[in-house]
């Protein structure tokens, strides 16, 4: 029952999440024909998505480096997030039933990892390469703004800081998620919360193109609604991190937008050479 | 003009706020719950307090090292059993060195006599000094006591044997365990049976590997004995190094690597000659000799060996020494080491008695070959920071010791295995020349230390069977999910380190001992133990608490001997608290107490 139990079992369940949803999603007439789209569009987006495969890589090096430079010259602010919104935490809390407890601990860990995967699969197998890049774009910025945070911000997270009112309920419920979540998260980045930006970030996306998945659409709002709340649940987050999360979200949407529509009008001629600002960069660094 | 110079001498009032820095609920079950129960009872006073969490390492550095916080709260070391482990603790001359050694920069100067005095004294003389030590210090409240917790460790009694009334922060604790009995059957019948089966026995689950799960990640990142931030219990760093002689339960210091030792008085002062053992050798195969023990001694009296060369053989009086932050009480002790023969070292002591020069053989021993290059200035990318030797500030990994297990590898933050060392002497020594329950090499041939991030998930580790015990104690609350775990044994045993309040005595207004003993007040112990700890802990007032050497009227019975809350049941008496701040010489504006600048 370590890590490998654990690991097993969000493989698992993503898997399955993932089968029903391109069953109910993306349906059987969007999967026809689709590995040919999936190709297509994996070449037009593959410097977006080397970006974000650098941004992935950087963050997994400086995490741990970013805490110990985080303790030299970051600013711990738990004190000050504390002040600002007080017990929130613990109000939220105070409904805590084990059934609730049960449903945002699943949520947090596989439903997160659900949503911030299932998308990158839908997009890549729809005609419009758009949604994709404004996606992969959008993972990138909230890694990349998510880290400097993170190096600048020393906070620790309610259940850190008030144990006396606000339980460690995932942990408490579920010990093992701890190994999974402690290879992840370091305790002192809470601000802002990724868990939310990222959420969030899926329902934008699906939102400004829920045209083409329409049952899609309130299916992410739902369940990134349900994570925000679960990380504020489960004593994670404070509300302010949420807060925090959501507004990156927002930028980074806004800037995936730009670099997508950017990418759509230099013309249809897209793949051959990398276009738009993200993608110039993108070539840049792997050049 | 003349008015004006009148006037200026009367300057503004300001809030006393103070900032208590404590570990996160992660690090520890207790420490940040206790700071905001007392966080809010100094409030309810009128001061203004805010409460934040720092990762281990960091707090230790602020506290120990650099004295940079106005309170903590966390835990004493567990040297206080003995009580010459309250020299280092309490005297002001240690105040300005970096360690556990008077991180509250403590100064009293009858506290300092007593201490002096206790160290040489005997019977009457010493308890009754150690009485006022006690005294001195629960009225002046350097820190304010707040309770002796109890060690709570899930532990499988179904691998190995001998889990109970053993210290853990000891490594004796763990070279005592047995191989499990039923396990030891088993294996037996299947070896009686054939040959393949045994084999198969052996592969598959024999407890060749202790497995301990941790909540701290530090001994996984450093290795290095001498470095007051990264040590806890030393447990881990105690498995690698050895120790001339090792403390027992009993506070009695007993030969390990040592052969035994001889003391006389010369001049009045406690003289020693060390034998050691034979052959005995470093990891890296180099022989342990009587020169690295005198070399030990001189470097934790000053890590620079006085940034000289071979001429600084033993200590030297240079102005420029740094002490070594850990075993500061014990190396105080030491006047100076020399190695007369290969295996022979004699220790000349300050005056004391030799019950506790005894306690400065309780030290681990270091390679010369391999610290004398560590005696320069650390740099950092070519930068040299002045104070820090190399030795203080390395990691030291991997570790060249010599004790009964050596490093394998180790994953920062993650994982960390040490591998037995089947030429240690204790291979082939007697049992009964070995302290504690120490009855040669242990059972298990690795030692596997793995990482979590709370105490839950090393419960539970413990329960799905991929760990052996809980190698950091756990908190009260995890007690339901041991004891509902039918193979996981829970063992509790008292622990000699207590949680305290710390106060930084260089800083306004907690300069002034009669502030500290108003916040004393103002610390409801009996509520906390109820609270925090769930009963799990003792309240006292001295911290010397569970030895024979608290005189009577120091005793916690139905509160403080002498410091009683102000207030019952956990609620602070806001307008007795006023008064006693009031009656301290202390102000209120609006209700907030005020201090003149």
């Amino acid at each position: 029952m370590g890590l490998a139990t654990v690991l097993a079992q969000l493989a698992a369940v993503v898997v399955a999440l993932h089968l029903l949803a391109l069953a109910t999603v993306v349906g059987r007439d969007g999967l026809a024909g689709a590995p040919g789209r999936v190709r297509a569009n994996l070449r037009r987006v593959a410097p977006t998505l080397g970006l974000l495969v650098v941004v992935l890589a950087v963050n997994g090096v400086v995490r741990d480096v970013g805490v110990e430079i985080s303790w030299l010259i970051g600013v711990n602010v738990t004190g000050a997030i504390h002040a600002l919104e007080g017990g929130l935490v613990a109000r939220l809390q105070s409904v805590a039933a084990p059934p609730l407890t049960a449903f945002f601990s699943a949520v947090y860990v596989f439903g997160y990892a659900f949503l911030v995967t299932f998308p990158v699969v839908a997009y890549l197998a729809c005609e419009d390469d758009r949604p994709i890049r404004t996606l992969l774009v959008a993972y990138a910025i909230n890694y990349a703004l998510g880290l400097v945070c993170y190096v600048l911000f020393i906070s620790y997270g309610p259940r850190n800081v008030t144990p006396e009112a606000v339980r460690s309920l995932l942990y408490t419920n579920w010990p093992q998620a701890q190994l999974l979540t402690g290879r992840v998260n370091r305790n002192t980045n809470v601000f802002p919360s990724l868990h939310t930006s990222l959420s969030v970030t899926v329902a934008l996306v699906a939102r400004r193109y829920r045209d083409i998945f329409p049952r899609w659409y309130p299916a992410a709002v739902a369940l990134a609604a349900s994570i925000a709340v679960s990380t504020m649940y489960l004593g994670i987050h404070w509300a302010t991190d949420v807060v925090g999360g959501a507004a990156l979200a927002a930028v980074a949407v806004a800037v995936g937008v730009t670099a997508a529509e950017a990418a759509a009008e230099s013309g249809p001629a897209l793949g051959d050479s990398p276009t738009g600002v993200v993608d110039r960069v993108a070539a840049w660094i792997r050049r | 003009m003349r008015r004006l110079r009148a006037a200026s001498g009367w300057e503004s009032v300001s809030p006393v706020s103070i900032g208590i820095a404590t570990l996160p609920a992660d690090a520890d079950p207790y420490a940040l719950r206790v700071a905001q129960s007392v966080a809010g009872w100094f409030r309810a006073a009128g001061l203004r307090v805010t409460v934040t969490p720092v990762a281990p390492e960091e707090l230790y550095r602020r506290v120990l090292i650099r004295n940079d916080f106005d309170a903590f709260v966390g835990r004493l070391p567990a040297r206080l059993r003995e009580p010459d482990g309250l020299y280092a603790l309490l005297h002001s001359r240690f105040g300005s060195e970096p360690g556990w050694q008077n991180p509250f920069g403590y100064a009293n100067f009858d506290v300092d006599e007593r201490l002096t005095e206790a160290r040489a004294a005997t019977g009457e003389t010493r308890s009754e000094a150690l009485a006022a030590v006690q005294h001195g210090v629960a009225r002046t409240q350097p820190f304010s006591l707040v309770a002796f917790p109890d060690a709570v460790r899930a532990v499988r009694g179904d691998r190995f044997a001998g889990w109970t009334r053993r210290d853990y922060r000891s490594p004796l604790g763990y070279l005592a365990l047995d191989a499990s009995p039923e396990r030891t059957d088993r294996a037996a019948d299947a070896g009686a049976i054939d040959e393949p089966t045994e084999t198969a026995a052996v592969t598959a689950d024999e407890p060749s590997t202790l497995r301990v799960v941790v909540t701290d990640r530090r001994p996984t990142e450093n290795l290095n004995p001498l470095a007051a931030e990264f040590r806890w219990s030393g447990v881990l760093t105690g498995l690698l190094y050895d120790r001339l002689g090792h403390e027992t339960a009993s506070g009695r210091v007993e030969p390990w690597l040592a052969d035994g030792w001889e003391f006389e008085r010369v001049d009045g002062r406690p003289r020693a000659r060390v034998r050691l053992r034979d052959d005995l050798a470093w990891h890296d195969d180099e022989p342990v000799t009587a020169a690295d023990v005198a070399f030990t001694y001189a470097l934790l009296s000053d890590v620079t060996l006085g940034r000289t060369d071979e001429a600084a053989e033993t200590a030297t009086e240079s102005e420029a020494a740094v002490a070594a932050p850990r075993f500061r009480g014990r190396s105080s002790l030491v006047a100076d080491a020399e190695a007369l023969d290969r295996l022979t070292v004699e220790i000349r002591f300050v005056d004391c008695t030799a019950e506790v020069a005894t306690r400065a053989l309780a030290v681990p021993v270091v390679p010369e070959h391999v610290w004398r290059g560590r005696t320069g200035s650390a740099s950092v990318g070519g930068v040299d920071f002045g104070a820090a030797s190399e030795a203080l500030v390395t990691n030291n990994v991997p570790p060249v010791g010599s004790g009964p297990f050596a490093f394998g590898r180790n994953v920062p933050g993650d994982r960390l295995v040490l591998e037995r060392d089947d030429d240690h002497f204790l291979a082939d020594a007697a049992p009964a020349d070995l302290p504690g329950d120490v009855d040669g090499l242990p059972p298990y041939e690795r030692v596997d230390v793995t990482v979590v991030g709370a105490d839950e998930t090393a419960v539970s580790m413990v329960a799905s069977g991929d760990a052996d015990v809980t190698g950091t104690a756990v908190g009260a609350e995890t007690i339901p999910r041991i004891g509902r775990s039918e193979p996981v044994d829970l063992v509790v045993g008292r622990s000699a380190s207590p949680y305290v309040v710390g106060y930084n005595a260089r800083r306004p207004p907690l300069t002034n001992p009669r502030f500290r003993n108003t916040l004393g007040h103002l610390l409801d112990r009996r509520a906390l133990v109820d609270d925090v700890f769930e009963g799990y802990a003792w309240p006292a007032a001295s911290p010397l608490a569970g030895t024979d050497l608290v005189p009577p009227d120091l005793r916690f019975e139905d509160g403080h001997p002498v410091t009683p809350f102000l207030g019952s049941d956990g609620t602070v008496d806001a307008a007795a608290a006023r008064e006693t701040f009031r009656e301290a010489g202390y102000e209120y504006d609006d209700g907030t107490l005020v201090e003149r600048d």
